[in-house]
C-alpha cells in the first residue's frame, strides 16, 4: 500500500517535472509579452524528432542530442518569433490564437508527412534503463533523471532570472514594458531572447519526453492542453508557479489514474477548475 | 544662444487619430532648465511622452545634438541621452531598490554611491521590493532609475504630484542639488516650485504654447499666472512667499 502510494508521488513528480519543462517557456513568454503562443508544443515536438533523427539516422549517443534539440527549437521559434509572430504582439487573442493553432497544424502535418504516424522509438543508453531499488520502493532510473534534470534547469533558470542583468531586464519588461523602453531597455530584443530560450527549453522537453510519453504529430497538440493547465494554475511569469503547478498536476493526473479509474485523465481537469476557483490568476500569478 | 540640446519644432501629435499637441516649437539648450506649466489635459505630459516616442509624431521634428530622432524607437532615445521620470512613477514592483537602479544603468557620474548620497533613503532600501515602498519612496527611485541612465537631459513629469508635503520639500532640495550643469524640462502642477527651479517657461493650453518667458519674471506676474493656470500664488499650498 505504501509502496504503490509512493510510487504513485514518485511517477507524479516525474511527470509534472516533464510538464515543467515543457510549459516553463510559455509561461514566461505568455506573462511578458501577452502573445498567445498555441505552437508552444510545436517546438518542443520538433525537440523530440531531432533527438530522434539524431540517434536513429546518424547514431548520436542520446545525451549529444539534447542541447541540438534545445538548439533547433530556439532556433525555430526565434525565425518564427521575426517573421510571423512579432507583427501580432499588439493583435487580439483570438489572432494571435488563429495564427499559432495554424501553425501546430502546420508542424503535425509536416512531422505526419516526414515522419508517419506511427511513433517514434528512443534507444536510451544502458544506464538510464533500469531502476533504483529502495527495500520494496522501486525507482526507474530514467525518471530519477528527468527529476535531476528539471531540478537543474529550475535551478539555472531561477538563478538566470534573479542574479543576472539578463534576467533583471526580463522582469523589469514583465513589470511595465512602456517604462522599461523608456529607459533604454529593448523590450523587444529581451523578448526575442527569452522567446527563443523558453522554445528551446520545450525543445529539451520534448526530447526528454520520448520515452516517458511517447512521440507521434499529435504530440504538439495532445500536450498543449496539459501545457496551458501548468501556465493557467502556476500563474503568467511565474517560475515557481509553473513548478508548483507541474507537480501537482502531474501528481493529481497519475493518481487520478491508478486511484480513481473510472475518472481516468479527468482528474487533473478537475484540479485545475478547483484551484482557478480559488486563484483566478493562478497560484502565483500577477495579473 | 549656444547650440541646442534639443529642439522641438513645429510639432503636431497625439494617440491615434486624435491630436493633443500642435505647432509646438522650443529649444533648450545643455545646463539649461525649462518649466512646462498649463492646466490639468493641456498637454503636458503628452509633449514628454512625444519626445520619448511614446505619441504619433504627425508632423515637426525633434532634432537632439543635431540629429532627428523623431523616427527612433522609444528604448533608442534613452541611449542618446534622453531620461524621463514618467508621471505615474511606474517603478518596476518585483524587482527591489537596487535592482530598479542597476537594471539601466550606463556609465556616467551617476552610480549607486551617487544616487545613494542623493536619496539617502533609498540607501536604506535597497533591498526592498519596488511594490513596498511608500508614494514618496517610489517617486525618489524613479527619479535616481532615470539618473542612473546618465542622461544629458532629464525629463520630469510632475515629480510632486500627490506627494506629502514634507517629501515635497525633500524632492524639491534634490532636484535643487542636481550638478549645476544638468540640464532639465520639468513638467508640474506645483508652478510656484516649477518656476522656482528653472530658468525658463513656457505655458501650454489646448496643446499649443501661449506663453515663454524667464521663470522668475513669470513668478512675478501674477495675472498671467492666473490668465493660463488659474493660479492665484498665495493660495498654492507650496507659495514660499
Amino acid at each position: 500500500m505504501l509502496g504503490s502510494f509512493v510510487g504513485v508521488l514518485f511517477d507524479g513528480f516525474a511527470y509534472g517535472m516533464l510538464l515543467f519543462l515543457l510549459s516553463v517557456g510559455l509561461s514566461v513568454t505568455l506573462g511578458m509579452m501577452n502573445f498567445v503562443n498555441l505552437a508552444h508544443c510545436s517546438f518542443a515536438m520538433l525537440g523530440g524528432y531531432v533527438t530522434v533523427t539524431l540517434m536513429d539516422r546518424l547514431g548520436w549517443p542520446f545525451f549529444a542530442t539534447l542541447p541540438v534539440a534545445f538548439l533547433a527549437a530556439a532556433a525555430a521559434s526565434a525565425a518564427l518569433e521575426r517573421a510571423l509572430f512579432r507583427p501580432l504582439y499588439r493583435a487580439s487573442d483570438l489572432d494571435q490564437c488563429l495564427l499559432t493553432i495554424g501553425i501546430v497544424f502546420v508542424s503535425v502535418a509536416g512531422a505526419a508527412y516526414v515522419y508517419g504516424t506511427v511513433q517514434q522509438p528512443v534507444q536510451l543508453p544502458d544506464y538510464l534503463r533500469g531502476a533504483v531499488t529502495f527495500g520494496s520502493l522501486r525507482f526507474p532510473v530514467y525518471r530519477l533523471f528527468l527529476i535531476g534534470a528539471a531540478l537543474v534547469v529550475t535551478v539555472v533558470l531561477v538563478a538566470a532570472l534573479e542574479h543576472t542583468r539578463f534576467g533583471a531586464r526580463v522582469r523589469a519588461a514583465v513589470d511595465n514594458q512602456r517604462m522599461a523602453r523608456g529607459l533604454g531597455i529593448d523590450v523587444d530584443g529581451v523578448f526575442a531572447v527569452t522567446f527563443a530560450l523558453g522554445s528551446g527549453l520545450a525543445g529539451l522537453g520534448g526530447a526528454l519526453a520520448i520515452e516517458i510519453v511517447g512521440l507521434d504529430p499529435s504530440f504538439a497538440f495532445t500536450y498543449l492542453i496539459y501545457v496551458i493547465i501548468v501556465v493557467s494554475v502556476g500563474g503568467l511569469a511565474s517560475i515557481g508557479g509553473s513548478f508548483v503547478a507541474a507537480t501537482l498536476l502531474g501528481i493529481s493526473d497519475m493518481a487520478g489514474k491508478y486511484y480513481v479509474p473510472q475518472l481516468g485523465a479527468f482528474l487533473i481537469y478537475l484540479v485545475m477548475v478547483g484551484l482557478l476557483m480559488w486563484r483566478p490568476t493562478g497560484l502565483f500569478g500577477r495579473r | 544662444m549656444p547650440d541646442p540640446l534639443l529642439a522641438v519644432r513645429n510639432v503636431r501629435a497625439g494617440y491615434g487619430e486624435a491630436v493633443v499637441l500642435d505647432d509646438v516649437s522650443f529649444e533648450v539648450a545643455a545646463g539649461q532648465s525649462l518649466a512646462v506649466l498649463g492646466r490639468n489635459g493641456v498637454g503636458k505630459s503628452t509633449l514628454l511622452l512625444t519626445i520619448m516616442g511614446f505619441t504619433n509624431l504627425v508632423r515637426g521634428s525633434l532634432v537632439w545634438r543635431g540629429e532627428e530622432i523623431g523616427h527612433l524607437a522609444p528604448h533608442q532615445r534613452p541611449r542618446r541621452g534622453l531620461g524621463w521620470v514618467a508621471q505615474e512613477r511606474e517603478i518596476f514592483a518585483s524587482l527591489s531598490v537596487e535592482e530598479n537602479l542597476t537594471v539601466v544603468s550606463r556609465p556616467g557620474r551617476w552610480n549607486l554611491a551617487a544616487v545613494f548620497e542623493l536619496f539617502p533613503r533609498l540607501a536604506e532600501r535597497r533591498q526592498v521590493r519596488g511594490h513596498h515602498l511608500s508614494g514618496g519612496e517610489q517617486q525618489m527611485l524613479a527619479i535616481a532609475r532615470t539618473l542612473m541612465t546618465n542622461p544629458s537631459l532629464l525629463l520630469l513629469d510632475e515629480p510632486l504630484e500627490g506627494l506629502a508635503p514634507i517629501i515635497v520639500e525633500e524632492l524639491t532640495a534634490a532636484i535643487r542639488h542636481m550638478p549645476g550643469d544638468s540640464t532639465l524640462i520639468l513638467v508640474e502642477q506645483h508652478a510656484d516650485i516649477a518656476l522656482a527651479l528653472t530658468e525658463h517657461v513656457i505655458v501650454l493650453e489646448r496643446g499649443r504654447i501661449v506663453h515663454r518667458g524667464r521663470s522668475r519674471d513669470t513668478l512675478r506676474d501674477p495675472a498671467l499666472l492666473d490668465r493660463y493656470l488659474g493660479l492665484t500664488l498665495s493660495d498654492s499650498p507650496h507659495a514660499s512667499g
